[in-house]
Order: structure tokens, then sequence, then C-alpha cells
């Protein structure tokens, strides 16, 4: 049998959801629960509900009790039930239309001019930013109903192609002061804003250098937990994986953003994804969930994996390799 | 070194870098070198990595080089150290240019290879633990701050070129504006409980403040010498109002409060010019060609407006033109009419110089050329200020050429330049008037009512001319004052007692003067007398 599979929901503390085996090449459109779309029309005093973001998949109506994600395993509230996990951190905000939002880390700043909600909880106010689908990746991921982000408060991540920081600012948002994000961008242009958005936000470490050379930026890096990468290259490929043996911790997570006209643009979309994931296997990174961003992008796929999985199991090594 | 199954044991020194530094660390252990795929078990935890590879020692030092793949001094100053202590030693590094350039400069051999990186993967993911006497957060605060000056270094960051000190200085000189204004009103209103006349003798402000703080009391204002901060006659005024003035008498403790708001007033002044001096420095040198086409503070409004120089660049320049009127713009917008010409930019200097027909064309040109300049400033890698200046040249042609349109139609005939204005008969009617032929003092009515037909008419009527040589005193007495003024030679009047004229060519015109004596030549005698 697979090492995959089974076993993976036992062991560990971040176990994906469920039991699951392998990839899977999933293109399911979300559905449920009209996620309205980037502007959502809360004019001021109507009232509003922020609630944590939960799957549909959970659908014997707990509510989520809001205890942090620490690792029971399958089994997350308690009940032996396989619902859909939620993800920490990231809320949605229902009132005339219901949107994608995330906690404030600034309150009162609007970092590329979305709408943030304030919301009355007892003395206090807390702030909420919206989060555009049609501008970010990880944000259309989620809608598209992605298990697992991996991205969660106290998490370290990696974002490879931070472009203006504008998905980075949300992911900062997501981890919150324990965790960092560092920002790798090329572009001297968008590095500017990106480096407005890391003066405003200290969990933000801006880099200004190549991806594909990871030994340049190797002292301002430590281990990371998960890898973003959204850099759009035909070999990102190549790019995520030196990456990560450089700064991914053993059994850490990588989210990567494919777009199939970018790597070629004659092939069909199914062909090139498929050719990634192949990629990604031989260098010892293991793709756990495709999600394509239909309604929000063409020809786009978000791909999440575990680097090095073998250490989760408890394995000594790489399965041995098969004919 | 472990090559396959070939065992060599070597005494390995890695070479690890890290924000703080360089940490150059020995490997202990080599058996566990053995294989490459489970040497992350090794820095599973602090205390296993610590039995693996002991820090030697740690130095702080630029990072800059490094990213280059180049040596720096301290670099090369440990490695040497460490060639003096083990020479046969190698040195494992993650960057093979970095490694060449050891190899050639120190002779030290260098490794890299997928167990190096191995190896420094594990030391990176027990970084804190081989490192002692570092806390987590100075070590995530030292990552940051060398992150962001890595940044800043390559985006070649210049602190001049920061915007944020305008918009700044702008809205700290509206508010100095305001608050000066207040404190002046006060002291003037304070100040006229005791000395009122001097409110509305001296207009400027700041003169006001300071003639207050020299002098304080009312009665100080006859011996000391303002010279210097009033011209003269304006002095002499306030000298005589001191004396006659209809304030009540202030205490010496109230006088020198006032004197107290008067400093201040000064002081705040004094300031608001520095910081004009100041505004327009900065902007000279962020926007110089912005500068140049609509002028500092017109400028730094716009900038201010719009947030930031690059906000400002992304403003098409429609919406340049009305910054600064969106609440008239929506207005209009939503009750269908017509939407205003201009915001902030109605204050530029070529905008106010044109007819109030022309302003609003001239806005939409100024409008559409301050883009580009501003967009030029904001996004160009030149700090020159000749495209500014090019373009404000284009501006002021089409201006002149619009103002002679109004003058000239360009597709016009002879009969369009026929038509101009409405012709007036200036022709001059010259009646005689007899009341010159008698000299005998008479004032009737007749000659008063003809006086006042004369004047009606606005037709000069020289009946006779006197011509009088007068060299002496005219006394002009009035209600209060006694003039005296020396009459120079060449007079001459006319009849009608309204001009007199200097044979020079001046003419003074006195309408309505009281003369006592009509002076006729018998009378000049009488008059050589006074």
């Amino acid at each position: 049998p697979r090492g995959g599979g089974g076993a993976r929901g036992g062991g560990g503390a971040r176990g994906g959801g469920g039991a699951r085996g392998g990839p899977r090449g999933r293109g399911r459109g979300r559905g449920g629960g009209a996620r309205g779309g980037a502007r959502a029309g809360f004019k001021g005093g109507k009232k509003v509900t922020v609630e944590p973001h939960r799957h549909e998949g959970n659908w014997d109506g707990l509510g989520y009790t809001g205890r942090d994600w620490d690792g029971l395993g399958g089994d997350w509230d308690g009940l032996g039930g396989t619902g859909g996990c939620p993800l920490p951190g990231v809320f949605i905000c229902r009132g005339r239309e219901d949107a994608l939002v995330t906690r404030n880390l600034v309150p009162g700043e609007s970092v590329y001019g979305e709408k943030r909600i304030s919301v009355e909880d007892g003395d206090t106010s807390v702030e909420y930013r919206a989060w555009n689908p049609f501008r970010s990746k990880l944000a259309a991921a989620i809608l598209g109903g992605i298990d697992q982000i991996h991205i969660r408060p106290g998490a370290k991540v990696l974002y490879l192609g931070a472009a203006s920081g504008t998905t980075v600012s949300h992911v900062s948002d997501i981890v919150g002061q324990d965790g960092v994000v560092y920002a790798v961008e090329f572009s001297h242009r968008s590095g500017r804003d990106l480096l407005n958005v890391a003066k405003k936000r200290t969990n933000v470490v801006p880099v200004i250098e190549d991806a594909r050379h990871p030994h340049k930026y190797r002292m301002l890096i430590g281990m990371v937990d998960v890898i973003f990468a959204d850099v759009a290259q035909p070999d990102q490929t190549r790019i995520v994986a030196l990456n990560a043996h450089h700064f991914l911790r053993c059994g850490g997570h990588f989210l990567i953003s494919i777009k199939a006209n970018c790597i070629d643009s004659t092939a069909p979309a199914e062909a090139v994804f498929a050719g990634e994931v192949k990629k990604m296997t031989a260098e010892r990174m293991k793709p756990q969930e495709q999600l394509t961003l239909e309604p929000y992008e063409r020809d786009h796929a978000v791909v999440v994996g575990v680097y090095r999985y073998w250490v989760v199991l408890g394995c000594t090594g790489p399965p041995p390799k098969e004919k | 070194m472990y090559i396959g199954s070939k065992s060599v044991s070597v005494n390995l020194v890695l070479f690890k870098i890290v924000c703080c530094g360089f940490f150059p660390l020995q490997v202990l252990n080599e058996k566990k070198l053995q294989e490459v795929d489970s040497l992350w078990k090794e820095f599973e935890t602090p205390e296993k990595g610590k039995e693996t590879a002991f820090l030697v020692f740690l130095f702080y030092t630029a990072s800059t080089a490094l990213v280059e793949g180049k040596l720096s001094k301290n670099l090369k100053k440990i490695l040497k150290k460490i060639v003096a202590k083990d020479a046969h030693e190698q040195l494992a590094v993650a960057d093979a240019k970095l490694g060449g350039v050891i190899k050639e400069k120190l002779n030290l051999s260098c490794i890299h290879s997928p167990m190096v990186t191995e190896l420094m993967r594990g030391i990176r993911s027990q970084i804190e633990g081989l490192i002692t006497g570092l806390p987590s957060r100075e070590m995530a605060a030292m990552c940051l701050g060398l992150a962001h000056s890595l940044s800043r270094y390559k985006l070649k960051f210049s602190p001049d070129k920061v915007d944020t000190m305008i918009i700044q200085a702008i809205s700290l000189l509206d508010d100095l504006d305001k608050e000066l204004n207040n404190y002046i009103m006060r002291c003037r209103e304070w100040y006229g409980w005791h000395f009122p006349e001097l409110g509305k003798i001296i207009t400027d402000n700041l003169m006001y403040c300071k003639c207050v703080r020299k002098v304080g009391d009312r009665s100080n204002f006859a011996s000391s010498d303002v010279s210097d901060i009033l011209p003269e006659e304006l002095e002499e005024d306030v000298k005589a109002a001191a004396e006659i003035s209809m304030g009540t008498e202030v205490s010496e403790e109230d006088i020198n409060n006032i004197i107290h708001l008067c400093d201040q007033v000064i002081e705040i002044s004094e300031y608001r010019t520095q910081l004009y001096d100041y505004l327009k420095n900065r902007m000279m040198a962020i926007a110089p060609n912005l500068t140049v086409m609509v002028g500092e503070l017109v400028g730094a409004r716009l900038i201010a407006h719009a947030g930031s120089l690059l906000n400002l660049a992304k403003h098409p320049a429609s919406t340049v033109q009305l910054l600064g009127a969106e609440k008239a713009l929506f207005r209009a917008l939503k009750t269908k009419r017509d939407t205003p010409k201009f915001g902030l930019i109605y204050h530029a200097s070529l905008v106010g110089q044109s007819n109030t027909k022309n302003k609003g064309k001239i806005s939409r040109m100024l409008a559409a050329k301050t883009a580009l300049t501003i967009r030029y400033d904001a996004l160009g890698e030149n700090t020159s200020a000749e495209m500014g200046a090019e373009n404000r040249l284009k501006v002021e042609t089409r201006l002149r050429l619009l103002e002679e349109r109004g003058i000239r139609r360009i597709s016009g005939t002879g009969k369009a330049l026929a038509k101009t204005d409405k012709y007036q008969n200036k022709s001059e009617v010259k009646v005689y008037d007899p009341s010159g032929d008698s000299t005998l003092p008479v004032v009737s009515k007749k000659r008063k009512i003809q006086e006042v037909d004369e004047q009606d008419t606005e037709v000069a009527v020289k009946a006779k001319k006197f011509k009088a040589e007068m060299k002496g005193w005219l006394l002009y007495l009035c209600c209060c004052h006694v003039i005296v003024c020396i009459v120079q030679l060449g007079l001459a009047f006319t009849a009608s007692h309204s001009t007199w004229v200097f044979s020079s060519g001046m003419t003074v015109c006195l309408k309505k003067v009281m003369i006592l004596h009509r002076l006729t030549p018998d009378c000049s005698q009488d008059y050589k007398q006074l």
C-alpha cells in the first residue's frame, strides 16, 4: 500500500482533511453559498455578521467552537465526522452580500482600496478586510473549496511572486503577529509597493530578489512551513523545488498556482497541469490536491502538496522507486 | 567527505550565513554525514543539532557583498583565521560562486554538494539552538531590518524623493495660517481695547504685532522709535493718534500678556516663511517639472490631495483638472447640470492670467500637460526640469493664440475686421464764454447755472486764459487746516475755475475748490504781500 493515504490521517500534527489517497484532479467549481463578488455592498450601519470560514461539507450543522487547530487527527470536532475542515484565520462576512474577509492586522488602513468592515465585539470593534477572489488566486482557491491552505495563525510562509503585496497583506493578516511572511518579488515597480506594505506590517519581510537564485537571499529567511508560489514562469516548478530544498522544512506544504498559458500555450490545460504534477513528484514534492480556479480565472489551477512527506509518516526514507 | 560509498574522514568546517553574520560551524561527527537523506534526523531537535555541529565563532558583517558572491574584508579576516588554525580542512559553502572566490583568494578548498545543502537545512532549522545568546525576537528583528535595508539598496531608495514630507509640510502650512489668523485677530481685539486707532492705521498684521511688541503701552509711543518697523507716514499717524486715542488705560501685567501673544505671533510668522522655503526646496527636489508647470503651492496641494506622487500619476488628465472640486462635480453629475471646469488648478498662474472666457480652455490644456509632467516626475529616472519648461512654453503659446483670436478672427474677412467699436465723435467744440469779459467780481445765478451747464456737457470752455505769473504764496483756508503752498512760475487758469494749468504742461484739476478770492491779474499784487 502506498505510504500516502490512510496513515497520513492518523499520524502527524497537521493531517490533511480526512482519509484521502493520492493526488486528485478535482475540477469542480465552487457552487454553494453565493460568495458575492469583489464589491460587497455594505452600506453604512447595516447589520453584518462575521463568522469563521467553514466548508459546506460540515452538514451536521455544528457550530465551530473556535478552538485552534491543534492536530486532533482527522477528527476535529470530536464527533467522528469526516466533514471538511475550517480554515482558521479566514472568515466570511454575511450581510446584504457575502464576502470573504480576513482580520485586519493594521486597523484603519486599506492596502489596495478594498472594503473594510467593522464589527462590534462587546466593547472593542474588530476590523476585517474584504478579499477579492478576482484579484487573488488564494482567495479564488478558498472560495473554490480547497481543503487546506496550511496558512494559519503562527505559520511561517514563503511567498514567491509577491507583486504589489495585495495577497501578501491578506496572508499576513491570517498568520498574525506570531507568524512571518517572506515576500519575494523581483520587479522594482512592484517592489516599491511591496516595501510600503512591509513598512506597515512588521510580519512581512520584503525580499527584492530573483526567486530562481534562493542562495542570494539565504541569509534573510529561516525555515518555513508553507511555500506559496504565484510566479507565472515556465520553469516555476523548478523554482519552487529549489526554494523548497533550501527553506521548506520536512513535512512542510506548498501551494503552487499554475497558469496553463504560461507553461505551454499550445497544449490543453489539463495536460499542462498533469505535466507539472509529474515534475513535482520527481522533486520529492507530493501533490495532494488540485483545484481549478473557475469561475474567477480561466485555465488556472492550484496544486497543494507536501514536501518530504515521509517525515510525517515516521518512515525512515522515501518509498522505494516504483517501476 | 562522502561521495557515494567512498569514505574519507575529514574535519569539515561549515560556513553558514545568516542575517546577523557568518557562522563558521564545525562538524563534529563525520560519520553522520554518511547518508544525505537521513541527515535531517540529526537536526530534529536543538540538542541533537548541537551534537553534530559546533559553533566556532560569531561575526557580524555586511551582506550586500554576499548577495553578489563577493568577498568582503571581514569575511576575509575570519577565513584567514580558520586557515591559520587547520589548514587541511575543507570549507563547505552554500554558494558555489563564493566558494570559487574563496578558493582563489585564500587557497582554501571549498565544497558545494547536495550533502552541504542538507547540512545547511539542518542548521537553518536549528539555528536558534546553535547560536547561543541570541533570542529569537532579536533574530527576527535583525532579519527584518536587514531585509528592508537590502531592498532599499536594490531599489535605490533615496530619502529626498519621499513625498510624505511635502504632504505634511503643506498641511502644516494650512494649519499655521489658520492659527496665525486666529492669534492675530485676538491680538488686535485685545490691544484694541487699549488703543483702537492703531488697528485701523496699520493694516499689515506682522507690522502691527511688531509695533505693539516694541512699544507696549500707548503712552510710550511718542518716546519710542518705530521707524524700523513702520514707514514714516504711518509712524506720524500713529504718534498723532496715540495722543488723542479714546482707548482705556491698562495695567503693566495686561500689557505683558499682550506682548507675550505678539511674541508668539511673530515667531509663528517667521516659522511660516521658513516652512514655505523648505516646501519650495522639497518640491523642486521631488517634482521639478510639476513645479515649473503650476508652481510649488498648487503642485504640493495636488500631491497632498491625491495622497502621494505615484497616486497622482495614476490619475488621468481630466481628474487632475478637477481635483479639489469633487463636491461640485458630483452634485452637477447627479442633477444633470454643467460640471465644473477647474479644481485646484484654478490657482495656477497660467489660469489666473487668462480672461474669464478662456479660463476653462486653459485649465484643460494645463491639466493635460501637467498630467504628463507628473508621470514623468513620479516614474522617470532623471530629475531635470526641461520637460516641464517645454510644456509650459507650449501652454503659454496656446494662451497667447487664444487671446489673439479674441481680437482677430482666424477666418475673418475685411467686414469682420471692420466690426470694431462703435464710432464716437470726439471733436471739441469751443464756445466763447463771455463771463471773462467783465473784471468786476460778480457772482450771479446765471453764472452758476452756466458753470453747471458747462460742467455737465463736459466740453472744455476756454473764454479767456489768464496767464498770471505768480510767484508767491497761495493761501488756502479750509475748515480746520491751514495749508500753505508755494505756487511756482507760470500759473494759468481758465475762467471756469476748475482747472489750473501749469505752463510746463501739467494740469491740476481741482473741482469744487473753495477759492476765497478769484485770482485776477489785479489781485496778484495783494498776494505778493502774503
